[in-house]
């Protein structure tokens, strides 16, 4: 190295720039020698001084051009790097700033793109250089973000992109800036870019704000839609796209998210339909698309095609109507998917099979579906077998194994009829001590001979006498099962044909006897005997004789006058039978077919029988030995039967379930480690381990009611300060709270100025609790709006007798002849004329939010119960225990019903067109009375009146009189002609400080008396409608010559609320 | 020339001759007899078709059982449907109007009260209010008819006897009995009778085979069950009679009870379609 060129020239004109310009020179130029050698290096050096004077900022570029030549050289070689520079060059005189990025993301796009594409790189950030400032800002953007797009990208994507970012920046640089970054983003996670790219394109020019929410879309649609079909998914939306459809993205995210319910096989026909559609209608198309997975849940994937063929020729002669078909939101394609699906879903016939099993048991049965019986954990496991608790019958939600929709009902209504069976025909009423009518009363007998102890509930007492628990809760089964089909298929004739037909198949259905050992064998027999197998039945040889005392002993109880205690005493010698035979396998020559038709049963000796079990409960559990007993298969028409745990939860619930005796007085006050046992004996249930029995156990407590209820509700409202009950009148101190006196009836006087009316708002929650109560009760809803529909002609009335009218009274026309010839002066009043009474109602509900309406429903209210503690910490605390913890809540609150009821009454009064306002109360002593407005009386009902009802929960207290002199004012300010007001409460008023020296009762009680006196005054009609069915007594004072009604069933509320309301207003 | 196919009887002479079929469910036959002997009015409560007419006929039928051994003039039965446009001139009688003059006619009331039958007021509710100032003075120990008009009080024949009913289910504020009137009269209440009565009845009145009839007091029952869950009333006696006697004439029994019960009962689709299942369970 002798010569090295001399760069002090270069240097010179270096130092006219800023100081980093040569730094970055003098930072790169040996690496850049030592790269292409002192020659080339020098014109490497002369090349940015060019570069830096081509114009005012020019120096930046030349700066970015000096740090990245030590890389590029390396990457590319001098030869390259000379077409690299000119690349730049170039830039530099469009925009030094678009030439100081391109510089600066030469070191890390280089390795990537391929060298003859430089240059086309360079020129695709040139090409968004428009000169303007905005436009520059933007092609730097590009080489700012290049690395990442090279790196996923083939450059003809990338050519494709950069003519959508140009388009783009010919509406607006920042979408098209927002664009580049998104591309960035997304491209790469996107496998059909180019086709996305295109989408893109013809969205920019029709609607192109869509450009960002389809690339949003793009990345969902990849994660969604099956990789084969990506490609056309995307030329649909395309296609889709050309023909103008608004909101494409919109459609790419709904339809993803549809697509992913279903599996590639159903995208793909999904698919080649939407493609037919959209040469119809873009709408069918999402439409379709979108309905697709809820229509495929219900019908088959060949069924799929006619039900859309016949949408397509409807959307073709009526394009709205056949969007609203695809949308499923028309009752031809309602009818027509009925049609092609043969399932049955419970919900779809809740409302006619819940009806049809309150007509059989007469006890106010309700359906639901096994899952939500499971889901509360109290002992039932089963998701598919219908059963029964004993009240509410639970059914499959789902039937669709038979082949038609006739079949499948038909194995429904089956299923259902026998589960009411129990109910009907007693099975949980049995009674240990009750006496048997078909057989001699053997129970009490060989109790007393093995001594055992009454236990809890007569099925366990009943149980617990044999040493193989489950065999005997196997057997009893069985028998009873069959006594119950006895039953029914004698008083139904009807349904024999559907019934015998549903035996035959679960018949055929049975795993082979012959393959089973010889003590299951016998039950397994039993079971076919009790589905009407013919007699001639395959037994083992040896146990012929048994099995003909089982047949006749099944025929005793398969008789319309058989009871369950005849169940018992067959179960009772038909274990005596069976458990004597070894659960030995059976060789298969050692079986015969034997005609069991004809023999009777012989009586068995009781000490024979107390002999066997006390022999088997000291030789342990399986008394003959052989293999470990296994209870036969479900007979899955008959569901699962459970009269243990039935009686148990009735128990725990305190009715008395049949019988008298003594040991139903052990049942109050069950402690969660009886159950526990109880449910560790019983063999309805499997546990894994403790902690699962304990979960079961205190399960049952909380569906019994034994426990506090929880109430997990009232966030979002305040909590309460805190005020002194003595001392003077209050102010109001915030907007939109008002004073109000109170009546001293000692005193006979107000206390002036006495409680501050808090108003607010109601909080608002979801309006899904308002469309799931008039689901739920949509046949009563049905209902009450005819019923309240029925008001509005009367309004025309034919009034008679009038002085003036359209026409003579006939009648009193006559009458008046009549007197003027017998010389009496007639009446005048002989016309009659058709009146319009408008009707003019205002009113207002008041619902009571006090905290005891937390109460669970099945306990009724407890009143005088109220013994929370005076403190706001306290009762805070107190509240919380009340609540527990957990978030589901199984069973329904006061308040629940309480909302349902104004559900369906609002829901009736939109159809009358009555003026109504609903307000929920509470409140924590006389400054803090909590007046909730739901819904005005003048504001029009909305979404969100629904929601505010949706969260009304219980609060505090009750102190009635300041919110219903509040509401009656309200009332006062309408202008109706006729104005009510509605109590709705669950108990007496009661709040801290509403009595005379804390303690009078009564004061509260005339306090609220005097406000709907002061009520009455105003001309407003008050009524009272309490739950409390310890109502009547206060509310005699409290109402008694207004009006007032104590309803005993708080369940009867929704169905009483709006009889009440036409009863009163007519 | 026509001949005459009816039979025609005045108001008061109307006698009910032969014995009605009348089961009893309870001890309403001899409450009866006892209030009649009293001269005690009588208020049938119960829902319709339960039997309140039927009972009436069968009990005035059998007041006169002694009187026709006896001899003595038989005591007439005068049933009166009230409706709401039912005044009290329709019961007391008014004037007729005359080419010279006008003619006064009793109504059916008085002329029960003259010739001391019993004045049946079927669904009394529904007649108009200015009846009840007719009824109070009748039905308490004055036994007196005021005929204003004629300005006249007359006293009740010694066997006149007042019977009302009612039908509790339409219970309305405005249609509800006032208590005053409510405290002039010994209520007897009916029922939809129990099932094992039932059958016979339907078996006698229809003249169905007794399995049909013991179907259909079965149906009657699981349908009452559904009073106050979308029914506001049961199938009544009557329904299921007409059902019998449909069946009894060919018809199939699940079209039969179709048409004389399930449609009779409710317009409601839904309801219908439950009410069926019931139906095609009981009957093949």
């Amino acid at each position: 190295m002798t010569s090295t060129p001399d760069h002090s020239h270069v240097i010179a004109e270096l130092e006219k720039h800023p100081a980093a310009l040569l730094a970055a020179y003098e930072e790169a130029k040996d690496r850049v020698t030592a790269a292409i050698g002192p020659g080339s290096a020098l014109k490497w050096a002369e090349e940015g001084v060019q570069l830096a004077n081509l114009g005012a900022r020019a120096w930046e570029a030349a700066t970015e051009y000096y740090k990245a030549s030590p890389q590029v050289v390396e990457i590319i070689g001098f030869p390259q790097f000379e077409r690299w520079l000119e690349s730049g060059t170039a830039l530099v005189e469009e925009s030094p700033v678009v030439a100081s990025s391109f510089f600066r993301a030469s070191p890390d796009v280089l390795p990537t793109l391929a060298p003859r594409h430089i240059a086309g790189w360079a020129t695709l950030g040139q090409s968004l250089s428009k000169g303007t400032w905005k436009s520059s800002s933007l092609a730097a953007r590009f080489f700012d973000v290049s690395n990442d797009l090279v790196q996923n990208v083939t450059f003809h994507e990338l050519q494709l992109f950069v003519a959508l970012v140009q388009t783009l920046s010919n509406r607006s640089y920042d979408l098209a800036s927002e664009a580049l970054v998104l591309g960035q983003r997304v491209l790469p996670a996107v496998g059909e870019r180019e086709e996305l790219i295109s989408l893109a394109t013809v969205l920019a020019e029709t609607s192109w704000r869509e450009v960002r929410g389809s690339f949003e879309a793009a990345s969902r649609v990849s994660l969604s839609v099956d990789r084969k079909l990506r490609r056309r998914y995307f030329s649909l939306t395309e296609r889709l796209a050309r023909t103008g459809m608004a909101n494409v993205s919109a459609f790419m995210l709904e339809s993803a998210a549809s697509l992913a319910r279903l599996p590639q096989e159903q995208q793909m026909v999904v698919l080649e339909r939407a493609e037919d559609l959209a040469d119809t209608s873009a709408e069918a198309v999402g439409a379709f698309i979108k309905t697709a997975p809820t229509v495929l849940e219900r019908i088959s994937t060949v069924q799929l095609d006619d039900w859309y063929h016949r949408g397509l020729e409807f959307l073709k002669e009526n394009p709205d109507g056949g969007v609203a078909y695809f949308k499923l939101e028309s009752q031809r394609a309602e009818q027509l998917l009925e049609a092609l699906s043969s399932s049955i879903e419970l919900e779809r016939v809740r409302g006619l099979l819940g009806m049809y099993a309150n007509a059989l048991a007469g006890t106010g049965v309700q359906l639901q579906s096994v899952g939500e019986l499971a889901h509360k954990n109290i002992g039932w496991v089963s998701m598919e077998l219908a059963t029964t608790d004993g009240k509410n019958v639970f059914l499959p939600e789902m039937v669709d194994q038979r082949e038609t929709k006739a079949e499948n009902f038909s194995w429904l209504k089956v299923v259902t009829t026998h589960q009411v069976g129990h109910i009907e025909f007693n099975s949980f009423d049995f009674n240990f001590n009750g006496e048997a009518s078909r057989f001699e009363d053997l129970r009490r007998k060989v109790a007393d001979g093995i001594g055992a102890k009454p236990s809890t509930t007569d099925v366990s007492s009943f149980f617990d006498m044999f040493p193989a628990r489950a065999l005997a809760a196997d057997v009893f089964s069985v028998v009873e099962d069959a006594r119950v089909d006895a039953n029914l298929l004698d008083r139904y004739k009807g349904l024999q044909e559907h019934y015998y037909s549903v035996q035959e198949e679960t018949l055929k259905g049975r795993s082979p006897i012959h393959e089973m050992p010889a003590q299951q064998a016998m039950v397994e027999l039993l079971i076919r005997l009790s589905l009407h197998q013919s007699e001639n039945a395959e037994v083992p040889t040896q146990y012929v004789q048994q099995a003909q005392e089982i047949a006749a002993l099944l025929r005793q109880v398969q008789d319309p006058n058989a009871t369950v205690e005849d169940t018992a005493e067959a179960t009772l010698r038909i274990y005596h039978l069976i458990s004597q035979i070894p659960n030995d396998e059976v060789p298969p020559d050692d079986w015969e077919e034997a005609d069991l038709s004809e023999t009777e049963f012989s009586e068995p000796d009781v000490e024979n029988i107390v002999q066997n079990l006390q022999k088997q409960m000291e030789e342990g559990e399986e008394g003959e030995g052989g293999e470990d007993y296994e209870s036969p298969e479900d007979v899955e028409y008959r569901g699962d039967f459970k009269p243990e745990m039935v009686q148990m939860l009735a128990k725990m619930k305190g009715q008395q379930s049949g019988s008298e005796d003594e040991s139903q007085e052990m049942a109050e006050g069950l402690t969660q480690e009886e159950i526990e046992q109880m449910l560790r004996d019983s063999s309805e249930v499997d546990f894994g381990d403790d902690a699962e029995v304990q979960q079961v156990a205190s399960n049952m407590m909380k569906e019994a009611g034994s426990d506090a209820p929880d109430n997990p509700s009232a966030q979002g409202y305040n909590s309460i300060p805190h005020q002194d009950e003595e001392g003077g009148p209050l102010e109001p101190s915030e907007p939109r709270s008002f004073v109000y006196d109170e009546w001293d009836f000692r005193a006979n006087d107000y206390r002036p100025r006495w409680c501050v009316v808090q108003e607010r708002t109601a909080v608002a929650g979801e309006t899904t609790f308002f469309q799931e109560t008039l689901q739920q009760y949509s046949g009563l809803m049905d209902q009450i709006r005819r019923q309240f529909e029925s008001i509005r002609p009367e309004t025309y009335r034919k009034h008679k007798r009038l002085p003036e009218g359209e026409d003579f009274d006939f009648d009193a026309a006559i009458e008046a002849l009549i007197d003027l010839r017998s010389n009496i002066s007639p009446d005048d009043r002989i016309y009659w004329r058709r009146n319009k009474d408008e009707r003019d109602v205002a009113v207002a509900f008041l619902l009571d939010m006090s905290a005891s309406t937390a109460e669970a429903v099945e306990e009724g209210s407890r009143d005088g119960e109220w013994n929370a503690p005076g403190d706001p910490v306290a009762y805070t605390a107190w509240l919380r225990a009340r609540r527990g913890e957990t978030s589901r809540r199984p069973y329904k609150r006061i308040i629940d019903v309480e909302k349902e009821s104004m559900v369906l009454l609002m829901t009736a009064l939109e159809a009358i067109g009555d003026r109504y306002g609903v307000y929920g109360f509470s409140g924590f002593g006389r400054e803090n009375v909590e007046f909730y407005v739901i819904k005005e009386i003048e504001e029009p009902f909305s979404d969100k009146s629904k929601r505010r009802l949706d969260k009304v929960a219980p609060l505090h207290a009750t102190r009635m009189g300041p919110a219903i002199r509040h509401a009656a004012a309200k009332l006062a300010k309408t202008d109706a002609k006729t104005k009510f007001l509605f109590v709705i409460s669950d108990g007496r008023p009661q709040d801290r400080g509403y009595s005379r020296e804390g303690v009078e009762k009564e004061y509260a009680v005339q306090d609220t008396r005097m406000a709907l006196m002061e009520a009455r005054q105003s001309n407003i009609t008050p009524f009272c409608l309490t739950v409390d069915r310890n109502g009547h007594d206060y509310l005699r004072t409290m109402a008694g010559d207004l009006g007032y009604e104590v309803l005993p069933d708080i369940m009867e509320l929704p169905r009483r609320l709006p009889q009440l309301y036409k009863k009163i207003t007519l | 020339m026509t001949e005459q196919t009816y039979q025609r009887h005045n108001i008061e002479e109307y006698v009910v001759d032969s014995e009605p079929f009348y089961l009893p469910v309870a001890d309403e036959v001899a409450l009866f007899e006892a209030a009649y002997a009293e001269r005690i009015p009588i208020l049938l409560k119960g829902p319709t078709g339960t039997g309140k007419t039927r009972f009436v006929e069968y009990m005035s039928w059998r007041v006169n059982q002694d009187r026709v051994k006896a001899g003595n003039p038989l005591s007439s039965l005068v049933t009166v449907a009230c409706h709401e446009d039912l005044t009290a001139s329709d019961l007391i009688g008014r004037y007729l109007l005359e080419p010279s003059g006008t003619r006064w006619i009793d109504g059916p009331l008085t002329r029960a009260v003259k010739h001391g039958g019993i004045c049946y007021l079927d669904e009394v509710i529904e007649a108009r209010k200015d009846t009840t100032v007719l009824i109070h003075p009748l039905a308490d120990h004055r036994r007196l008819l005021h005929i204003e008009k004629l300005g006249e009080v007359i006293e009740a024949h010694p066997n006149f006897l007042m019977v009302i009913s009612y039908n509790p289910g339409y219970q309305n504020a405005l249609k509800d009995l006032k208590h005053s009137t409510r405290q002039r009269f010994v209520a007897i209440e009916f029922d939809f009778p129990p099932r094992d009565l039932e059958g016979p009845i339907i078996e006698h009145e229809s003249g169905c085979n007794r399995e049909t009839a013991q179907q259909l007091a079965l149906l009657g029952e699981k349908i009452r069950n559904l009073i106050g869950q979308g029914l506001q009333e049961g199938a009544s006696t009557r329904l299921l009679i007409y059902a019998g006697k449909l069946i009894e004439r060919g018809v199939a029994p699940r079209r039969a009870c179709e048409v004389a019960i399930v449609w009779g009962l409710t317009d409601d689709h839904e309801i219908q379609k439950s009410v069926m299942e019931v139906v095609t369970s009981i009957f093949a």
